[in-house]
């Protein structure tokens, strides 16, 4: 696997067993991971540590992740980063939502991580 | 017009049309009668006058004659002294006889106008003919005298029966002028009722088609308006009487009913589409409920397996860990599915209640000991206020009793942060009341209301912020409920909730399945 080391994500999950679980896994797929419980701790850590990538869960406190993903896709220093949605909403009108809520892609609970990583590389490629 | 006023039934109108017409037709006949009448008088008179004329005409005429002879015999018996026969004097006598049964008959002709006239003709005329008849009885007896040369008699009999005829000519026109103007009254009665019948005939029959018309047409418009669907328009009932209005009253009627039925249709098939909603947005949160469970353990099982394949050594420690992670969310995962199931039995009517005595107080406690994991999760304190009394005994179902507990308590623990839950139980009067109060986001009104539905949460998002699937307290209400009991909810927005579970100690009174 070519890998680009180093790559920064943010993990936003408010579910602390899903979070660390998900931050283990993706430190050992070689990235560094900063993690955040709430929405409003997204925001604030996406414009304090620019991470290379966002994975987004939706059912957060404080702030959900639709929020989240439309004031970042709004706020020009963090409309560059890519979000990837997380949720365990398996509804089309939920891929939709996201879609139309500004994340660049989606991700279905639960997760297949060798799929999410496919996606990470992929959006961090491009 | 009576046709005019508008709170007549049709048939009352239909029936005094009838009455009008028929009068009118009576009346027409009977000025026809009348006239008849007249007519067949007037011919009764003219005939009556005309044999009158006749009588005196013969009268007259017979009266002459006789003088004639009389005049001839008494000139032949001056001059001859010739005696007269017997033959030749009866066939004079009979003569004279016949000129008295004319008298007779003019006067059975005449009336009491003409009684006086009649009377005089009569005297003198009896005198005339007495005195010829005394001529002829004493013709063949000489030396009688013979005063019948002289025409005084004659002459004022001859007067007096000109008089009678001239009378009764007088009064035939007299007659038959009244008579001709009653003729032509009656004919002129006659046109103007035939006339008026048909104008008044004509006017009735407009009157009736219209009044009719203007009924059936505002039917015809509150007919048409229901069609249309506006079923709010009601027909004038009051400008109709009898069956019009009650048809106009049983159109509003029906009218009614089905706008009551269209509105039961309406609101059925609302509250079905609310109840199909409720069981997407239930399907769509049992779905997300069991997916964050399966998340973890799926991820935990694939990176222990991917943490095998490393390298190394295996930190025991972190193993044990990780799979007491995945075993916690199995049994999220179970109690999820139980919930679930247990709802069905409720909803289908095969949930159990096995009771048996028990004694709460130590249930309870243990419950709390058991969730004190959930306790710290937004690090809440534990409040216990078991009352003196921890020995109660109870005849119910402690399986129910422990889910009540279990669900009202992690309800509490879930919607409150940095908060004092407090647990009571106390007995009273033969009920165990308990309750578990909160210092939490607590609810409004509007949301207590709905709280205990199923498939209700108190808002969309709280599933969606707090997880759960909005089955809980459903759950918690219908047990109390199995159990004999009920559940309060003390409320409001930001202070917290507290809810309070009465249950009798000797157990349901009466049948237990009815939940």
């Amino acid at each position: 696997m070519t890998r680009e080391k180093g790559c920064e994500l943010l993990l936003v999950e408010d579910n602390d067993v899903n979070r660390e679980m998900l931050q283990r896994r993706l430190m050992r797929a070689g990235y560094t991971v900063i993690s955040a419980a709430d929405g409003q701790e997204a925001l604030d850590k996406m414009h304090g540590a620019k991470p290379d990538l966002v994975l987004l869960d939706i059912n957060l406190p404080v702030k959900d992740g639709w929020t989240v993903a439309r004031e970042a896709s709004q706020d020009v220093a963090l409309k560059s980063i890519p979000i990837i949605a997380l949720t365990a909403h398996a509804m089309e009108s939920d891929r939709q939502q996201a879609l139309a809520s500004g994340c660049d892609d989606y991700a279905t609970k639960p997760i297949d991580f060798p799929e999410l990583l496919v996606k990470i590389e992929h959006l961090l490629a491009s | 017009m009576k046709l005019r006023n508008t709170s007549l039934s049709l048939r009352a109108r239909l029936y005094l049309f009838s009455v009008a017409i028929l009068t009118l037709f009576a009346i027409n006949v009977a000025t026809h009668l009348w006239g008849s009448f007249a007519r067949s008088e007037s011919l009764v008179a003219y005939r009556d006058a005309a044999a009158a004329a006749q009588l005196v005409n013969d009268l007259e005429q017979g009266l002459e004659t006789a003088r004639q002879q009389v005049l001839v015999l008494a000139t032949l018996r001056e001059t001859t002294d010739e005696p007269l026969d017997q033959a030749e004097r009866d066939t004079a006598m009979a003569d004279l006889d016949l000129l008295r049964q004319r008298l007779g008959r003019l006067g059975a002709l005449g009336g009491e106008t003409t009684d006086d006239y009649y009377r005089r003709l009569f005297d003198s005329a009896t005198a005339l003919l007495e005195e010829w008849e005394e001529f002829y009885s004493n013709y063949n007896r000489p030396g009688a005298s013979a005063s019948v040369e002289s025409p005084i008699q004659y002459n004022d009999t001859r007067q007096k029966l000109e008089e009678l005829d001239q009378r009764q000519e007088f009064l035939a026109i007299q007659r038959s002028s009244t008579i001709d103007g009653t003729i032509r009254l009656t004919d002129r009665i006659t046109v103007i009722g035939f006339v008026t019948t048909i104008a008044v005939t004509m006017l009735l029959v407009i009157l009736l088609i219209r009044s009719a018309n203007s009924s059936l047409l505002r039917l015809k418009t509150g007919v048409q308006r229901f069609g249309s669907g506006d079923l709010t328009y009601r027909i004038d009932e009051h400008r109709d009487a009898g069956e019009i209005q009650d048809l106009a009253r049983t159109f509003n009627d029906m009218s009614g009913k089905l706008a009551t039925a269209i509105e039961e249709v309406n609101s059925a098939k609302a509250d079905a589409d609310a109840a199909n909603a409720a069981k997407s947005m239930f399907l769509a949160n049992v779905s997300h409920e069991l997916r964050t469970p399966l998340n973890a353990i799926i991820g935990y099982s694939e990176m222990l397996q991917d943490e095998l394949g490393d390298p190394g050594d295996i930190d025991r420690d972190q193993v044990h860990h990780d799979l007491g992670t995945i075993i916690l969310s199995g049994r999220q995962l179970l109690g999820l599915i139980n919930e679930i199931l247990d709802l069905s039995k409720i909803e289908t009517g095969k949930m159990q209640v096995s009771l048996e005595d028990f004694q709460p107080v130590p249930l309870v406690l243990q419950v709390c000991d058991a969730l004190s994991p959930l306790l710290s999760q937004r690090d809440n304190r534990l409040e216990l206020d078991l009352g003196d009394d921890d020995s109660i005994s109870m005849f119910s179902d402690p399986g129910k009793l422990q889910q009540i507990v279990t669900n009202l308590f992690s309800n509490a623990c879930k919607f409150t942060e940095n908060g004092v839950i407090k647990v009571s139980t106390r007995s009273e009067d033969g009920w165990l009341m308990l309750s578990v109060a909160d210092d939490g986001i607590g609810m409004t009104a509007e949301q207590q209301e709905r709280v205990f539905e199923t498939f209700e949460q108190a808002e969309v998002t709280t599933g969606t912020k707090y997880g759960g699937t909005g089955l809980g307290l459903a759950i918690v209400r219908d047990f109390c409920t199995m159990l004999g009991g009920e559940i309060t909810l003390r409320s409001a927005a930001d202070e917290g909730s507290c809810f309070t579970v009465r249950l009798p100690l000797t157990g349901p009174v009466s049948n237990p399945e009815a939940a």
